[in-house]
């Protein structure tokens, strides 16, 4: 019912831009429609592994979260000029389609309960809560956040991903397509 | 007329375009601030109603969050342009420890206050959703302005909006 509304939605004049990131060098993709900036940059999963890992994760719930397709995710109300509306966003939303399937990105709130106490402390979960994108933000002229997302596919997959955002009242989407995970350099060695 | 004759206009243009606007959202109804008593790297703690009167910034954020890094030396400019003028400003880090701030500091040096919510309960408390995210405290102890990711804090329209709070 939500993706049958959501693929009926008007789509923005959104433009998408493949590059590469000018620290790491990996790909990444930028999406633009009016006041909103999305951009998903590759994460390795070994950076991925060596970030909680070195917050005290174990090795196996580590693992676990590299294996999963994660990006670094910007995104941002470009509209500085004090005149401009507010963007929120929702990844409950998002929708992707990989190999004709569709599916959603995996929010940390089902990471979390999925993790029993006594395998992950609090002090990992607090860095959890804050290194992964928040499900649902506004952001006003000028705000951005950084975080990661988890999109819960093999290493090297290709998909598209339609993201859903609302500002002035209206609910807007746009699809990013041909987004690669990164691959898993660890296990081609 | 040539490109090269345009240069000078199109390079304008160019630097309107990336030096953005800094900009501070006002908090709708200005809430009271949470109150938090918390310690700094040094062990002293710092009470948030204590600074009641003057405009406080408070800044949470952590090491490892890229733009986090990035607006820590602005913050530094702007804090020895206002600490002058009565504005505090409160660094909260989020779930990290003292050895963790302190190797970091040895790369990115921060002059204002670094203060610890390794648990994070304070955090808890205040509308944060990402870091880093800032408010500027009114001397009345409400929420004024709110900023969601980094900002150039030494631009003078942000120092502006923070000076005019203690009017």
């Amino acid at each position: 019912m939500l993706l049958a509304l959501i693929t009926c939605l008007p789509v923005a004049a959104a433009e998408v831009v493949r590059s590469a990131d000018g620290q790491t060098g990996l790909a990444k993709w930028s999406f633009t429609a009016g006041d909103l900036e999305i951009e998903l940059i590759q994460r390795l999963p070994d950076q991925t592994r060596g970030f909680f890992q070195a917050r005290n994760f174990p090795v196996a719930v580590a693992d676990e979260i590299a294996g999963n397709c994660i990006f670094q995710t910007i995104i941002r109300n470009r509209n500085t000029s004090g005149a401009g509306h507010m963007v929120a966003i929702d990844l409950e939303t998002w929708r992707i389609r990989h190999d004709g399937a569709e599916g959603g990105v995996k929010l940390k709130e089902s990471w979390l309960a999925s993790w029993p106490e006594a395998t992950l402390g609090q002090a990992a979960r607090l860095a959890f809560q804050w290194a992964l994108f928040p499900t649902r933000q506004e952001f006003l002229p000028g705000d951005y956040n950084w975080g990661m997302t988890a999109y819960g596919l093999p290493a090297g997959s290709v998909f598209d991903l339609q993201v859903v955002w609302q500002s002035e009242g209206l609910t807007d989407s746009g699809w990013m397509r041909g987004i690669e995970c990164a691959p898993d350099v660890e296990k081609l060695k | 007329m040539s490109t090269i004759a345009h240069l000078p206009l199109i390079l304008l243009l160019l630097c309107g375009v990336v030096a953005a606007d800094q900009t501070l959202a006002p908090v709708p109804g200005r809430p009271p601030a949470p109150d938090f008593n918390l310690p700094d790297t040094g062990g002293k703690l710092h009470r948030l109603s204590d600074y009641r009167g003057r405009p406080v910034i408070i800044n949470f954020w952590a090491t490892w969050c890229p733009p986090c890094r990035e607006e820590i030396p602005s913050m530094n400019r702007a804090w020895r342009s206002l600490r002058e003028s009565g504005v505090a400003m409160l660094a909260i880090n989020v779930g990290e420890d003292e050895d963790t701030i302190f190797m970091f500091t040895a790369d990115y040096p921060a002059e204002y206050p670094l203060l610890l919510d390794r648990s994070g309960e304070v955090i808890s408390q205040w509308p944060v959703k990402g870091l880093p995210t800032s408010y500027v405290i009114a001397p009345d102890g409400t929420l004024a302005y709110r900023a969601i990711g980094g900002r150039e804090w030494d631009d003078e329209k942000l120092l502006e909006l923070i000076r005019g709070l203690k009017e």
